[in-house]
């Protein structure tokens, strides 16, 4: 496949990187990993914000995670907090959001702060990998 | 309630309790700055003494014992009766205004004009609300369509015959969860029915409210609670109960922004069904207390509230022949409880 350029090895498997997937949706979080999975990506998953930062805070996570989707309205630590803790504790992993609700406003705000993209559900599949590709080159450009 | 007013209440003696007399009770017993001081009609079924009874307004049989003292400032007579127009002003104390003849007939105008605008006014509050529904709705619809999309893309390529089933039956239940969208809204949008008034089942209208609710405000940080009494029934509108109940349970979430106990309770005591909603939020301070059924109060920022939901559910419960009242502790949570007086027993039940 042709997203197969900066491949490396976890676990013994090729790899084109780690991507955290933030959705309280359980059926989100499956399309999500279903779509980045093929294009050989390893996904971890969340269902709120106090787990996405529970994930990004253990063991090689810390280093090797990669890209974080996060969607906005979710239960407990929501999108804007989570995202909030990321930009503040991991500012050299990139962002996109995946949300239901197209808010200008929130979308400007957030894009401001730093969050790479504002993606509106429903996404097709190739424009989600194409911006995960994005996010991969910048987390490149930005050594730990 | 508590009342906050420093100036004197006007006081007001209504004299007849036909239609004009209880619409007009109706109607100054929300004004805050005017007092009831009591009714009267010379038969004793009017329709305007029991509801006069409800809101503790005092009966008087006998026009002379209302009029002759209390300080009253303003005598309101419509009766419709010229004989009694013309002896009132003997009747009266000095320095007693009266309002007969003519000059009621044109206050009854205004009160069914008022009457008019308090049904738009509803209607014009619950759309301002459906505003807020949006984001409720396109996670409602965004999700399931994200799905749908997913699984679609993922079709084109699948060999396998079984997968191929599984995820195409997933993308019939996944249509089938966004048509509930519009099955909820559309009845919830439209505008009540003026005559419609049946025995509502409270229970089933508290859990359609909820439904509804979500759209507006997250739920998945709040633990709710039902303590529901199987005879709950109360005579009324079933699509403005229905406002009334989103209006209250939007309110309770609302004041719970960083999640806690929503508690939705009917009862049937002596004195009728009661519904309660609470929440364990932010509190009402007691200096605001009250105000808060008053148009247009709100401590919502600027776009976010109109200051006409409580109003409206005030006037809604009103013309149930309700009564509203609030409980309230700063930084421990509110409780509304609505006090239907007992008349739906013997109604046949619609949903």
């Amino acid at each position: 496949m042709s997203e197969f350029k900066s491949g490396f090895f976890v676990g013994g498997e090729s790899c084109n990187g780690r991507v955290l997937i933030v959705d309280d949706e359980a059926d989100i979080r499956k399309v999500v990993r279903m779509t980045l999975q093929k294009a050989g990506y390893e996904v971890l998953e969340a269902e709120n914000g106090e787990k996405a930062i529970e994930v990004i805070n253990t063991g090689e996570n810390r280093l090797l995670l990669d890209v974080i989707i996060c969607d906005i309205r979710m239960p407990k630590v929501n999108g804007i907090e989570a995202i909030a803790y990321f930009r503040k504790n991991y500012p050299r992993v990139p962002l996109l959001v995946l949300t239901g609700f197209p808010d200008t406003d929130m979308a400007t705000s957030l894009l401001r702060e730093g969050v790479l993209d504002y993606l509106v559900k429903p996404v097709e599949g190739e424009k989600l990998k194409a911006a995960v590709a994005r996010a991969m080159e910048q987390r490149q450009l930005a050594p730990l | 309630m508590p009342r906050t007013d420093s100036q004197p209440r006007t006081k007001v003696a209504i004299l007849g309790a036909g239609r004009g007399g209880t619409a007009l009770l109706d109607l100054l017993h929300q004004i805050q700055a005017i007092e009831i001081v009591g009714i009267t009609d010379r038969n004793p079924n009017a329709a305007g003494l029991q509801r006069a009874r409800e809101l503790q307004v005092p009966v008087y049989q006998r026009l002379g014992d209302l009029v002759s003292n209390h300080g009253i400032n303003v005598v309101m007579d419509v009766t419709g009766d010229p004989a009694l127009g013309r002896s009132l002003p003997q009747l009266v104390p000095s320095g007693t205004d009266i309002l007969s003849g003519s000059a009621s007939r044109l206050l009854w105008e205004l009160v069914q004009h008022e009457s008019m605008l308090q049904a738009e006014l509803l209607h014009a509050e619950k759309l301002a609300g459906v505003g807020s529904f949006a984001a409720g709705i396109a996670h409602d619809i965004n999700n399931p369509l994200q799905l749908i999309l997913g699984l679609a893309e993922n079709l084109l390529e699948e060999q396998d015959l079984d997968a191929v089933h599984a995820q195409a039956a997933e993308i019939i239940e996944a249509v089938k969860r966004t048509t509930a969208i519009c099955r909820d809204l559309t009845s919830y949008s439209r505008r009540a029915s003026a005559c419609h008034e049946a025995a509502v089942p409270v229970n089933a209208k508290l859990e359609e409210a909820l439904k509804i609710a979500r759209y507006a405000v997250a739920l998945h940080d709040i633990d709710i609670r039902r303590s529901y009494h199987p005879d709950a029934v109360v005579t009324g509108n079933p699509d403005e109960l229905l406002h009334v109940f989103v209006n209250l349970i939007t309110n309770a979430v609302q004041a719970m922004e960083h999640g806690g106990v929503l508690t939705l309770e009917s009862d049937v005591t002596d004195a009728g069904t009661v519904v309660r909603v609470s929440d364990t939020g932010t509190g009402i301070p007691p200096d605001l207390l009250g105000q808060i059924f008053e148009p247009f109060f709100t401590t919502k920022p600027p776009g976010k509230g109109t200051g006409l939901g409580l109003y409206n559910i005030k006037n809604v419960i009103h013309h149930m022949h309700g009564t509203i009242g609030v409980e309230s502790h700063v930084g421990r949570g509110s409780t509304f409880s609505l006090t239907f007086p007992d008349a739906a027993a013997d109604r046949s039940v619609h949903a």
